[in-house]
């Protein structure tokens, strides 16, 4: 593993027992995360993005399963040797390694992420006792720095209030001070602020960008919305059907996109579109996870689809060192193939800004 | 929240005054029969005598106002035909102790068996404990009590050698009577327990905890337990009240001299004296029950209050 990797999945598989069929949700799945970096994970709902980050803390529910692949996760920056494979987990006391102290997690509803019954200050105490060797009274001024660190203001009495005395946006706040109390290496933020409106949304993303610079933390944000990945993220990965389309940086991935899903995703970006014009959407439904899904998962709703997209999966081919697409559209002997004229504008566009 | 108490207890005496109000008032008007064990033999002088003599002939408002003068120094009355001339609470005396011990004893029974009962279901959800669980609970909720209650007294009093009856200084003779007061709340306790456990396991704070690395012993007693348990805290207080005012059917099988069979046996008796007192404190009772399990509810769940509070959202 590379030393700047801190966890890497590799050819992984989950599955679900669902009404007595079984859902293949995520369809082997490779990708490193780096040390340090922010990674978006985009796809519509259905894609397998949850479920993929739910496999690092062991959260899937009872009826999901890993079914293949490892995770391979390094526990220790200054030991390039301590590295375990989450995949292989069975027991609590295995997780209990992981959840919190070296993973954490900030979920999307913040109105039901909090124990109604006891006090903020009481929930974040916990988590630091939990994780760390301190005392009460230390733990608890340790949780007011939390506070004060999310943007909690008057925190000593805000400390002791319950959740329902705060607002959405706050209760995000504390939901992520939780995770900071875990001291974590890898944040993941599941749709962190879909449940919020647009003026926090914005606050909280600000608040994260912050919060990872000081703790040096690494984040994975999964979300659905192209608009907030544009603000915060390093690298995006693209989730189709469970599994990973397109990786490529920010810059890479908007102005430069291969695959026709990642098209088709930036050409219905309201933030993007034009005056006047049709939004633009995607035809037809995501595949039914658990029919055998053969070649390009995509191809059925795909206009640019080839033959061979029906036959065999597409591999990854790699556009740049930071780029890589699954579409056989990059293989050489694929016929020529511009993206839509909506895609070549935003470039275009960008090129008249530089 | 003292203000609140102060309206709520406030409120509950003017429930109470009301109710009692309507008891006397409507039992006035049953027949006079009631009042006497020889009726048929009494000369219409003699009847005439004996009721001013129980101040009967008086307008009900004023024998309202003398019960009422009455109440406040704890005088119920004198019993009319169930024990003649006996006062009430010289018979509530001796009965009334005796089903509030029963009572207590069976709470503590069933919240002993109950709440554990529920947890280890709710944790072992969908295992053999759960279905196993689930097959007690529905026998007992759905076969009738007297059913299983003379079951527990042919083989229980085999297995325990002791005798049919309840006898006051015989310890064990306590044993079955309270297991069967108990077995319906444990039953009741343990379904309700294990649905709202498992209601609470599947929130979001709950996925949150994990997250973070609480360990799952934890998770279930300080964070799935305690948030389940607030429903059913409410009920308590009433259950507990209930079951103290004693049960016809167990106190009757072991011939337990409780409270059980009393309201029963007063209204056959006609004795309408005994009757509005059982009915004042049949009502007492239940309003008490109800305050006490709001208040219990204050006191566990912070969303609930009873007082507007500043710069709440």
């Amino acid at each position: 593993m590379d030393p700047n990797v801190i966890l890497s999945t590799e050819d992984l598989h989950v599955k679900f027992h669902l009404r007595g069929e079984i859902l293949h949700a995520i369809r082997g799945v490779s990708l490193d995360i780096h040390k340090g970096e922010s990674l978006a994970i985009v796809g519509e709902s259905g894609s397998g993005k949850s479920v993929f980050t739910k496999t690092f803390l062991g959260l899937l529910d009872v009826n999901g399963y890993l079914d293949g692949g490892h995770i391979w996760f390094r526990m220790n920056d200054d030991d390039p040797d301590d590295i375990v494979d989450l995949a292989s987990f069975q027991t609590e006391k295995d997780w209990l390694r992981i959840r919190g102290r070296q993973i954490a997690m900030v979920m999307q509803d913040p109105m039901t992420s909090l124990n109604p019954l006891n006090t903020i200050g009481k929930q974040i105490t916990e988590t630091v006792l939990l994780h760390n060797q301190v005392s009460k009274e230390e733990a608890h001024k340790r949780a007011i720095e939390l506070l004060t660190d999310v943007g909690i203001p008057d925190p000593e009495r805000r400390a002791k209030q319950y959740p329902h005395e705060f607002s959405g946006g706050m209760r995000q706040r504390v939901v992520i001070a939780i995770a900071l109390a875990c001291n974590p290496r890898l944040l993941i933020c599941d749709e962190p602020t879909t449940a919020l409106d647009v003026t926090i949304q914005a606050q909280i993303l600000d608040l994260i960008r912050g919060l990872q610079k000081k703790y040096h933390l690494t984040t994975i944000y999964i979300t659905h919305d192209l608009g907030v990945v544009a603000n915060i993220a390093d690298r995006i990965a693209v989730m189709y059907a469970g599994d990973i389309i397109e990786v490529a940086t920010c810059e890479e991935l908007f102005y430069d996109p291969r695959h026709p899903y990642t098209w088709a995703l930036l050409s219905s970006l309201p933030q993007l579109g034009i005056k006047g014009e049709d939004l633009y959407s995607i035809a037809g439904t995501p595949p039914i996870l658990h029919e055998g899904i053969v070649g390009d998962a995509f191809a059925p709703r795909n206009p640019y689809a080839l033959e061979i997209d029906y036959i065999e999966r597409p591999p990854f081919f790699e556009v740049s060192p930071t780029h890589k697409a699954r579409t056989w559209l990059l293989d050489p002997r694929a016929p020529k193939v511009d993206p839509p004229e909506y895609i070549r504008k935003l470039a275009e566009r960008r090129a008249s800004h530089a | 929240m003292a203000k609140y108490l102060i309206k709520r207890v406030a409120r509950s005496f003017l429930t109470l005054f009301i109710v009692i109000t309507i008891v006397f008032s409507l039992l006035r008007l049953m027949p006079i029969e009631g009042y006497f064990s020889n009726y048929d033999k009494m000369s219409p002088e003699k009847l005439e005598r004996e009721l001013a003599r129980m101040g009967l002939s008086d307008p009900l408002p004023q024998q309202l106002m003398r019960f009422y003068g009455d109440l406040l120094h704890g005088d119920l009355g004198v019993s009319n035909r169930y024990r003649a001339g006996v006062p009430i609470t010289e018979i509530l005396r001796t009965k009334f102790p005796l089903s509030v011990a029963f009572g207590v004893a069976s709470m503590i029974l069933s919240l002993l068996l109950g709440i554990p009962l529920g947890a280890w279901m709710a944790r072992r959800k969908n295992k053999w404990p759960d279905h196993l669980g689930t097959v007690f609970i529905v026998f007992i909720e759905a076969v009738p009590s007297a059913v299983y209650y003379l079951f527990i007294q042919m083989y229980g009093t085999d297995i325990f050698k002791i005798s049919m009856l309840f006898s006051r200084d015989n310890p064990r003779t306590w044993i079955l009577p309270v297991i069967s007061l108990s077995l319906g709340d444990i039953a009741y306790y343990g379904m309700w327990l294990r649905r709202y456990m498992v209601d609470e396991m599947n929130k979001d704070y709950v996925r949150l905890a994990v997250a973070k690395g609480v360990n799952s012993k934890d998770l279930m007693m300080k964070h799935v337990f305690r948030n389940a348990f607030v429903p059913l805290v409410q009920y308590i207080p009433s259950g507990l009240l209930l079951t103290m005012v004693g049960s016809i059917y167990v106190e009757s099988l072991y011939s337990i001299p409780g409270m059980g069979g009393l309201l029963v046996s007063a209204i056959q008796a006609q004795d309408n004296s005994l009757v509005q007192a059982l009915v004042i404190i049949y009502a007492a009772i239940s309003i008490l029950g109800m305050i006490l399990g709001d208040i219990l509810m204050t006191l566990v769940d912070p969303r609930i209050s009873f007082v507007k509070k500043e710069g709440a959202r």
